[in-house]
């Protein structure tokens, strides 16, 4: 666990200290808007269902982030790649700029091998930071407008703005959809499961079909637990109808029509 | 919507902010004054020049993701990541589930609690197990083995195919073009998932606007 520079005991100070850090804001912001909340009539219930579905659908995405810090711990230790997977970035971005500063620096191989010199170890938690960070200076500066701006539309014509909110959600989710019908895989290698291909129709196929299954079952017993945990259950039971597909018939599962 | 709360989001939200930006900078200056060693500039650079994209990317996500997230949502998920994989799908979610809207303040309370509430777990969770992962290497090595990866690999498509379920279902005339399109535009060119999503959200919006006005919605 202490094995070099990369996670020696100060690396692991630092990751405390950001897990404290990033609990303490969360906990704020949790406290303030579950007083405002109660203000505004919002019943216990409900307040306790946005957190109970929350954390509990956010469960299995956390332990894939986890996974991931596999990815980049060969050449950087568990550490950093925890540290950035903790806070801003993703996994896709972590990895694009760890690369970027070894390749900056000379070195070819890629993330499949150890970092060694601590001076291209710092220079890759700076570029991973600074590449990161711009939100963080847009945000206090344009937020507000651009709130107030939404807020402002909204008034003048509430019926164009539902439904222009739900064709913004609908377009996110499109994205994601339509990727898992036709999108190509993220590297120039042959990865099965990186394309569109048998897994992920079958992983939206399944999701759509549990989802609308604990609908139809909560419309029937119109119970609040069912409601809250409907997602995340959807989303486990698909993950296990994914494993058992790529278990039992791993020759359909390794069909795949975009790479 | 009641503007001394939503003046005080905003007020709480820029100090996290700061006071995250100068969190997150000190963390490389600590490992550059531990090991005692700092990175030559050009290296830095050079590094940052390659991933260029990732600030036009930043800025986009700012402005498209911010009004369905809430401003408290936003103050909160750009600090943290992760935003369309695990951020927005709860913040949806819980709006589903609370039938409450976006851009009230009834949808800011429910997106803020549900992202906070995400972010605690989502940090306890990855910390206990990349714990586990370094004291255990084999139980990372079944983790990321063929018998498991797929799942992980898959499950972004889980998480949007359980949202499309309850989205789709409700808004099925406007939802039609917006997947079609991208799912043709896919078998051109596929840009990646960061020009995907405001692509996707641009055509969506779009294609509803069009049938507002003529009154197909």
């Amino acid at each position: 666990m202490f094995a070099d520079f990369k996670s020696d005991g100060f690396m692991y100070c630092i990751i405390l200290a950001v897990i404290i850090f990033v609990c303490m804001q969360a906990l704020f912001f949790l406290k303030k808007a579950w007083a405002r909340g109660k203000e505004l009539g919002i019943t216990t219930d409900k307040l306790k269902n946005a957190v109970t579905s929350s954390a509990i659908f956010s469960f299995a995405p956390a332990i894939g982030i986890a996974v991931t810090v596999i990815t980049l711990s060969v050449a950087l230790g568990y550490v950093l790649p925890w540290i950035r997977l903790t806070v801003i970035g993703a996994i896709q971005y972590e990895t694009t700029a760890a690369i970027a500063a070894l390749e900056a620096a000379g070195l070819t191989g890629g993330i499949s091998q150890p970092v060694t010199d601590p001076e291209i170890f710092s220079a890759i938690a700076w570029v991973m930071t600074i590449g990161s960070i711009l939100p963080l200076i847009l945000i206090p500066i344009i937020l507000k407008k651009i709130q107030k701006g939404v807020s402002d539309v909204a008034s003048k014509n509430s019926k164009w703005m539902d439904i222009m909110t739900a064709a913004a959600f609908i377009g996110l989710i499109a994205a994601f959809i339509g990727r898992g019908f036709a999108g190509t895989g993220s590297s120039k290698e042959a990865i099965i499961g990186d394309g569109a291909g048998v897994l992920s129709l079958t992983a939206i196929i399944a999701s759509v079909g549990f989802m609308l299954f604990f609908t139809l079952i909560n419309k029937k017993l119109k119970k609040n637990w069912i409601e809250a945990l409907a997602m995340p259950l959807s989303m486990v039971l698909a993950m296990v109808v994914v494993v058992l597909i790529n278990q039992f018939l791993p020759e359909l599962a390794a069909i795949e029509w975009r790479y | 919507m009641n503007k001394t709360y939503m003046d005080k989001v905003h007020t709480w939200g820029r100090i996290w902010c700061v006071a995250s930006l100068i969190f997150f900078l000190c963390i490389p200056v600590a490992i550059s004054l531990h090991l005692g060693v700092w990175p030559r500039a050009e290296i830095v650079g050079k590094g940052l020049a390659a991933i260029a994209f990732f600030f036009v990317t930043g800025i986009v996500e700012v402005v498209a993701y911010s009004p369905m997230l809430g401003a408290g949502g936003t103050y909160l998920s750009f600090v943290t990541g992760n935003i369309m994989n695990l951020k927005m799908p709860c913040a949806l979610n819980a709006m589903e589930n609370a039938k409450v809207k976006a851009n009230t303040e009834e949808g800011e309370v429910i997106t803020t609690i549900a992202i906070s509430a995400s972010i605690i777990v989502t940090t306890i969770v990855i910390a206990i197990f990349v714990v586990i992962f370094a004291l255990n290497p084999s139980f990372s090595a079944l983790m990321s083995s063929d018998t498991f990866a797929p799942a992980f690999q898959q499950v972004t498509y889980t998480i949007f195919g359980s949202l499309a379920a309850t989205y789709f279902v409700k808004h099925w005339k406007i939802s039609i073009f917006p997947i079609a399109a991208v799912t043709v535009l896919l078998l051109f060119v596929d840009p990646g998932i960061g020009v995907l999503i405001p692509v996707g959200v641009v055509l969506s919006m779009l294609g509803a606007h069009v049938m507002y006005k003529m009154k197909l919605v």
